[in-house]
C-alpha cells in the first residue's frame, strides 16, 4: 500500500515536470529576493540583489550561458582586433527601450560616456575605465577601443556595465533614473515600493518575439530566510533566491519544491591589512591560517551550502583547478605555535576581527574565534555597519574584516582589484610587484592555459603572504514552486525569466 | 481659554525646536561617511569627494543645522541615501501600513483591556481583580519580539494557521490582508492592553469611590447602568488623555512588531534606515515620530481645554 | 519601554507622603508592609535568585557559554543540555545563565546613568527654577516626545555598536524621567516650612539640596528605578536583537534570539529559554517595583 502510494507520487511529480514541454502564455511571477533591491539604474547600483531584477528589466550586449560562455544579446556578433585593443560589434535590429527610443550604436555610445563621466560619479567606472574611444561605424556597428588589452572585457560587459539605458529617459531623469528605469528588457517598469515590492510588466516590443510568456513579475524582499521559504510552501511564490543550510535536506526531497543548486561565483574569507600591526608580520598572518580549520568551518556554519576554500576561483571557474586555489589546507595547530615563536610571540597575540552584521558573519567569526585560541591568538569581534566596514576597509584601518566578493564570470574580476598595489577593492594595502605584473599579464594573455599559469603563480605567492584568507565557496541555491518551467540556473545566481512560463 | 490655548501652543514651539535639534544632532554623529554609503564599495574617490561636496557634509554643523530646517519647514525631508526617493515621499507611503497596525492593534488593545479594567476595578480585590492585574503585569513584560517569534513558531510553522509574515494591502487582497495583521496586531496590541488596562483600572476606581456614583446607586440603578453610562464615560478621561503616550508606544513597538512579521509600515522602516545607516530616512522616521506626538499631545491639551472650564484657569502644562 | 511599564510615570505627588512614612514607621514596618503583598514577595524572591545566579554564573553554569563545541550542533535537550545546544553546540542553559550578568548589568549600569544624569539636574533644575528650568523642561518634553525605542535606537546606531553604547543610549533616554520625578521632589519640598527654616539660618542652597531634600526624593527615585531597570533589559534585549547591542560571544538574551529566529523550525528550544528567561527577570522586577510602590503610598494601602 505504501510503496503503492510512492510510486503514484512518483509518477505524479513526473508527470508535473514532463508538462513543461510547451511554453504557456500569461500569469504573475512572484519571486522571493533576499534583500530590497535599492537602486533600478544599472549604471549607479552597487547592491548585489539589484542585479536580479536588472536581468529582467534590461539587455546586456552580451550575455552568458550555463557554461559561462558569452553569448550574444544586444550584440549578435564581435570581433576583436589589434591585439585585443579594438572591439567591434554588430548590434541587434529592431530593437526599442520601454519608452520607443531605438536602441543603435548611438545608444551604445551613449551608455558608456555615462559610464565614463566623472562628474557622474558611475561605480562601473573602474569597470570600463579602459575605454578610450566609442565611435558609431555605422548604426548598428560600434567599436570600442581599450587603452590597452583586456581579455575579461566581454564578460565585464554581461554585467552591468553591458546593461544598455535609454539614452533619452537618462538624459531627462538623470540620477533619476534610478527611480523610473528605462531598458529594452522583455519586461517594463511598473512600480517599486520600498521593502515591499517591485512590480515589472511585459515589455510588448521585446526583440525576442518567443520569450516574455510571464505576463508581470512581482518581486518581494524577504531578509529572513523561513519567511522567504515559508511563503513559497504556502504558494505565495513562485521562486525564491537562496535557502538557509538546515533546510536543505528536506527541500532535496520535497515532492513539491524544486531545489536547484550549482557552484556560484562567490568567495568569502578574511582580509588581513598588511601594513601595520600585528598584521605586518607574516609569521602572524600564517599561525592564524593554520589555526583554521576550513572543513570544520564550513560544516557547522553551512553544511552543504559552501565548500571550503583557499582561493578566488570557485569551482565554476576555468581557474578553478589552478593548484594553489583549489587545495585546501590541513589545520595545524603545532605549525601556527611554531609560526607564533618565529615571530617571538609564543604566547600568541590578539587582535579585531570586524564584521558585518548578520548571523553568518557573527558565526563564522566565532568558529575562527574559538581555533584560533587553541594556538593562544586571542580574536576580539566587533561588529560594524556594511558601509561604515567599507570605509575602515578602504581607509585601511582595521586589523581583520570578514568580508568576501560576490564574484564575477570571468576570473580577473575575482582578483584583479583586490590584490593590484593600490586596487580599488585592495583593503589589505597589499602590494607585491610580482603579483601585479603577473596580474597585468593575466589580463592581456588569451589563452585560457596561460591565464591559468599567470593566476597559479600569483596564488603560489598570495597563499605563502597572505593577505587574505580564503574561507569559502558558497553555492547559489534557488528553490522553484510547482508552477515555474522552463528556469535556466546559472553559477551567477542571476535569475533571468525571459523564457520562462508558469502552468497554470 | 483662548489664553490657555495661546500659551499652550507657545510652549510647543520650544519643544518643537529641541525636537529638531535633537534630531539633527543625532544623525551628524552617525559614524559612516554617507557618500561611501550611497556609492558602495566600487566608487572612485573623485565621485566620493563630489558626492560629500553635493550633500554639504563639507559645511559647518550650524549652517547644515540652518539649510535641514529651512527644508524640512518646507516639506522637504530630503533625499533617501539608499534609493534616491524623497524621503517624505517613502513616508507618506509607509504611512498607511502603520496606519492599518495601529488601528487593528488599538481594537485589540481595547477589545481586552476596556472590560478587564472594569470588572478589575468592579470586583476590587477579588480573583478576578488579581488575575487580570497580573495578565496585565505579564502583558507589560513579556517582551515584543519574543511573543512575535513564539506566534511565529507556533501559529505559522508548526500549525499552519496563519502566513509566517508579510504584507498585502486590503484593496488588493482584504482576506489575506487580514491574516497577514493578526499575529502582528494581537502582539503590538497586548502591550498596549496592559497599559490601558492598568490605567482604566485606577482611574475606575477613583470614579467608584466619588459621591456621583455613590448617589447613582443608591437611587437603585442598576449596576450595568452605573457602569456603563455614568463610570466608564468618567473613568475612559485618562485612558484618552494618554493618547499621546499610547501613540509613542504604538510607534516604538511598531519598530519591532513590523521588524519581525515583515510588515513594511514605519517602523520597518526605522530599523532597515538605522541599521543601512540612510541618514536623510532616519532623520524622516524619527522626525516624523515625535511630530506624531507632540501634536497628538497638543491636540489632546486643547480637546481638554475646550470641554473642561477648569483647565483654562488651572496650570495644566507641557 | 518595548513594553509601556517604563512609561508610566511614578505618582510623585502620592509618594511624596512616603518621606513622612518612613520616618513615622520605619524601615520594619515598611518592609511588613511589602511583605503583605504576596506577588511582591514572590517578585523579590525571584529578583535576588537572579542575581545569584548572574553573581555565580561560573559556578552554577554546567558549561562554557562561549566555547563552542563542534561535534554536539543544535542538539535538542537532554540530561547533558537541558535546555538543547544552539547553532555552534553551545550549552543553551549556559548561555542563558551568563545571559543574567548581561541583562542585570544592563539594568543596573543603564538605570545608573539616568539617575546620575537626571537626579542633579532635576533637583537643580527644580530648586532654581527660572531660565535653566525652563530650557530643561522643554528639552525633556521633546527627549519624551520620542518613541522610546525609536530615540534608543536611533543613539545606540549614533554610539556605535557594543554593549557599553547600548546601555548608554538606553541611560540617555531614560534620564528625562528622572529629572522630572527629581524635580518634582523638589518643588513640592522647597516651600516646606523646614526648608525655608533653613534658609533663613543661613544654611546653604547645596546643603539644603543635600541634607533635607534628596533624603526626601530617594523613595519615588527607588520605585522608578526598579520599574526601568525591566524596562531597560527588555530594552537592551531589544537591542542586541536587532543586532546593536552586545557583541558575539558575549550571551546576551536578546542576540540570543536574534539568531534562534533562523533556526524556529530546526531547534525551537533556541528561541523559547532566553525569550522566557527576559520574560521572568522582567515579570520579577515590575512585580518588585509594584510591590514598592504600594507599600510606600499611603493611600493604596
Amino acid at each position: 500500500m505504501k510503496r503503492a502510494l510512492w510510486i503514484f507520487i512518483l509518477i505524479g511529480a513526473l508527470a508535473v515536470t514532463s508538462v513543461s514541454a510547451a511554453p504557456q502564455r500569461g500569469g504573475t511571477l512572484r519571486v522571493g529576493l533576499n534583500a530590497d533591491p535599492p537602486n533600478m539604474d544599472p549604471h549607479q547600483s552597487t547592491a548585489a540583489v539589484d542585479r536580479q531584477v536588472f536581468q529582467n528589466l534590461y539587455d546586456k550586449l552580451v550575455d552568458i550561458n550555463q557554461n559561462l560562455e558569452i553569448v550574444p544579446m544586444l550584440a549578435t556578433s564581435w570581433q576583436i582586433t589589434d591585439g585585443g585593443r579594438t572591439y567591434t560589434f554588430k548590434l541587434r535590429q529592431g530593437v526599442v527601450f520601454h519608452d520607443g527610443t531605438p536602441f543603435n550604436a548611438d545608444a551604445v555610445k551613449f551608455n558608456f560616456e555615462r559610464m565614463l563621466d566623472k562628474s557622474f560619479g558611475s561605480p562601473r567606472f573602474n569597470e570600463v575605465s579602459l575605454v578610450t574611444s566609442v565611435t558609431a561605424v555605422d548604426p548598428y556597428t560600434v567599436r570600442i577601443t581599450l587603452e590597452k588589452p583586456y581579455s575579461p572585457f566581454l564578460a565585464v560587459l554581461s554585467d552591468r556595465a553591458g546593461m544598455m539605458v535609454s539614452p533619452a529617459a537618462a538624459q531627462k531623469a538623470g540620477k533619476g533614473l534610478a527611480r523610473e528605469p528605462v531598458g529594452t528588457g522583455p519586461y517594463k517598469f511598473v512600480e517599486k515600493r520600498p521593502q515591499e515590492r517591485i512590480v515589472l510588466e511585459r515589455f510588448d516590443q521585446h526583440w525576442d518575439k518567443n520569450g516574455g510568456f510571464v505576463d508581470r513579475i512581482i518581486y518581494r524582499p524577504f531578509t529572513d530566510e523561513n519567511a522567504r521559504l515559508a511563503n513559497l510552501r504556502a504558494g505565495e511564490l513562485d521562486v525564491i533566491d537562496q535557502v538557509a543550510p538546515a533546510d536543505i535536506p528536506k527541500l532535496r526531497t520535497d515532492p513539491v519544491l524544486r531545489l536547484l543548486e550549482r557552484s556560484g561565483l562567490e568567495w568569502q574569507g578574511m582580509w588581513i591589512m598588511v601594513a601595520g600591526p600585528p598584521f605586518n608580520n607574516k609569521l602572524l598572518r600564517q599561525a592564524l591560517n593554520a589555526t583554521i580549520d576550513r572543513r570544520t568551518l564550513v560544516n557547522v556554519v553551512f553544511g552543504e551550502t559552501a565548500v571550503p576554500a583557499n582561493g578566488p576561483f570557485p569551482p565554476a571557474l576555468f581557474t578553478y583547478d589552478v593548484p594553489a586555489n583549489s587545495r585546501i589546507p590541513e589545520r595545524n595547530v603545532d605549525l601556527a605555535r611554531q609560526r607564533l615563536r618565529d615571530a617571538g610571540m609564543p604566547n600568541g597575540f590578539s587582535f579585531t576581527l570586524k564584521i558585518t552584521p548578520g548571523r553568518v558573519a557573527q558565526q563564522v567569526a566565532q568558529v575562527i574565534q574559538s581555533m584560533a585560541a587553541d594556538a593562544g591568538i586571542k580574536v576580539n569581534i566587533e561588529i560594524v555597519e556594511f558601509g561604515a566596514i567599507l570605509s575602515q576597509g578602504d581607509a585601511h584601518k582595521f586589523e581583520a574584516i570578514l568580508l568576501g566578493w560576490s564574484g564575477r564570470p570571468d576570473p580577473d574580476g575575482n582578483i584583479y582589484g583586490d590584490f593590484i598595489t593600490d586596487g580599488g577593492l585592495n583593503f589589505s594595502a597589499y602590494s607585491n610587484p610580482r603579483v601585479d605584473t603577473l596580474l597585468d599579464a593575466a589580463r592581456i594573455l588569451t589563452t585560457r592555459d596561460q591565464r591559468r599559469r599567470a593566476y597559479g603563480d600569483v596564488m603560489n605567492i598570495l597563499n605563502d603572504e597572505l593577505p587574505y584568507l580564503f574561507l569559502y565557496w558558497p553555492k547559489q541555491y534557488k528553490v522553484l514552486g510547482p508552477k515555474l518551467q522552463g528556469f535556466v540556473h546559472i553559477s551567477d545566481g542571476m535569475m533571468r525569466f525571459r523564457n520562462t512560463w508558469l502552468t497554470p | 481659554m483662548s489664553w490657555y490655548l495661546v500659551r499652550r501652543l507657545l510652549l510647543t514651539l520650544p519643544v518643537l525646536f529641541f525636537v529638531s535639534l535633537i534630531v539633527f544632532s543625532l544623525i551628524n554623529l552617525i559614524p559612516g561617511d554617507p557618500a561611501r554609503v550611497m556609492l558602495g564599495e566600487e566608487a572612485s574617490k573623485e565621485a566620493l569627494s563630489a558626492l560629500r561636496k553635493e550633500m554639504g557634509l563639507d559645511r559647518p554643523m550650524h549652517v547644515r543645522y540652518l539649510l535641514w530646517l529651512s527644508h524640512v519647514a518646507r516639506g522637504d525631508f530630503g533625499r533617501s541615501v539608499r534609493d534616491g526617493r524623497a524621503v517624505l515621499d517613502t513616508l507618506l507611503l509607509k504611512l498607511p501600513v502603520t496606519i492599518e497596525l495601529a488601528i487593528t492593534s488599538l481594537l485589540v488593545a481595547w477589545i481586552i483591556a476596556i472590560p478587564a479594567g472594569v470588572v478589575a476595578a468592579w470586583k476590587q480585590r477579588t480573583a478576578l481583580d488579581y488575575a487580570a492585574t497580573t495578565a496585565a503585569l505579564a502583558g507589560i513584560s513579556i517582551p515584543n519580539f519574543w511573543l512575535g517569534i513564539m506566534m511565529i513558531y507556533l501559529l505559522a510553522v508548526n500549525l499552519r494557521l496563519l502566513p509566517p509574515s508579510g504584507y498585502i494591502e486590503p484593496w488588493i487582497d482584504p482576506v489575506r490582508n487580514l491574516k497577514l495583521m493578526v499575529m502582528p496586531s494581537i502582539v503590538l496590541g497586548t502591550a498596549l492592553a496592559a497599559l490601558v488596562m492598568r490605567l482604566l483600572r485606577s482611574s475606575m476606581l477613583e470614579v467608584l469611590g466619588t459621591d456621583y456614583i455613590r448617589t447613582a446607586r443608591a437611587k437603585g440603578l442598576g449596576d450595568a447602568v452605573v457602569l456603563v453610562r455614568h463610570a466608564m464615560k468618567n473613568a475612559m478621561i485618562p485612558v484618552v488623555t494618554v493618547m499621546g503616550l499610547q501613540l509613542s508606544g504604538l510607534l516604538g513597538g511598531a519598530v519591532i512588531t513590523e521588524t519581525i512579521f515583515a510588515v513594511p509600515g514605519l517602523g520597518r522602516l526605522t530599523v532597515e534606515s538605522i541599521l543601512t545607516r540612510d541618514y536623510p530616512m532616519v532623520q524622516g522616521v524619527v522626525l516624523f515620530a515625535a511630530l506624531a506626538v507632540v501634536l497628538t499631545n497638543l491636540a489632546v491639551d486643547v480637546m481638554y481645554a475646550v470641554l473642561d472650564p477648569r483647565i483654562r484657569l488651572g496650570a495644566r502644562t507641557g | 519601554m518595548s513594553r509601556f511599564a517604563a512609561d508610566l510615570p511614578v505618582d510623585v505627588v502620592r509618594l511624596r507622603h512616603r518621606a513622612a512614612g518612613m520616618r513615622r514607621y520605619g524601615f520594619g514596618y515598611l518592609l511588613h508592609r511589602y511583605a503583605r503583598n504576596r506577588l511582591a514577595l514572590v517578585g523579590l524572591w525571584v529578583v535576588l535568585g537572579i542575581v545569584a545566579v548572574a553573581l555565580f554564573a561560573s559556578w552554577v553554569a554546567p558549561a562554557s557559554p562561549i566555547k563552542p563545541d563542534f561535534g554536539n550542533l543544535l542538539r535538542s535537550p537532554s540530561a547533558a543540555h537541558p535546555m538543547g545546544t544552539d547553532d555552534l553546540g553551545r550549552d543553551v542553559l549556559s548561555r542563558v545563565i551568563f545571559g543574567a550578568r548581561t541583562a542585570l548589568l544592563a539594568g543596573v549600569l543603564s538605570v545608573g546613568i539616568a539617575v546620575l544624569a537626571g537626579l542633579p539636574l532635576g533637583l537643580l533644575s527644580g530648586y532654581y527654577g527660572g531660565r535653566l528650568d525652563d530650557l530643561l523642561m522643554r528639552l525633556t518634553d521633546a527627549m519624551l516626545s520620542f518613541p522610546f525605542l525609536v530615540l534608543a535606537l536611533a543613539l545606540a546606531a549614533v554610539l556605535g555598536a557594543g554593549l557599553d553604547k547600548a546601555l548608554l543610549a538606553i541611560g540617555i533616554v531614560f534620564t528625562p524621567r528622572f529629572i522630572r520625578l527629581a524635580r518634582a521632589q523638589v518643588l513640592g519640598e522647597r516651600e516646606q516650612n523646614y526648608v525655608e527654616a533653613a534658609r533663613a539660618m543661613g544654611v546653604g542652597d547645596g546643603r539644603i539640596i543635600w541634607r533635607h531634600i534628596l533624603p526626601n526624593s530617594v523613595s519615588p527615585i527607588v520605585v522608578q528605578a526598579s520599574l526601568d531597570m525591566a524596562g531597560a533589559i527588555t530594552a537592551e534585549a531589544t537591542l542586541s536583537f536587532l543586532g546593536l547591542g552586545t557583541q558575539p560571544p558575549t550571551p546576551s538574551w536578546g542576540s540570543m534570539l536574534n539568531i534562534a529566529q533562523a533556526y524556529l523550525g530546526t531547534a525551537p528550544w533556541m528561541a523559547v529559554w532566553p525569550g522566557l528567561a527576559i520574560f521572568i527577570t522582567v515579570l520579577a522586577l515590575n512585580l518588585l517595583g509594584d510591590g514598592l510602590r504600594e507599600a510606600l503610598d499611603p493611600r493604596l494601602r
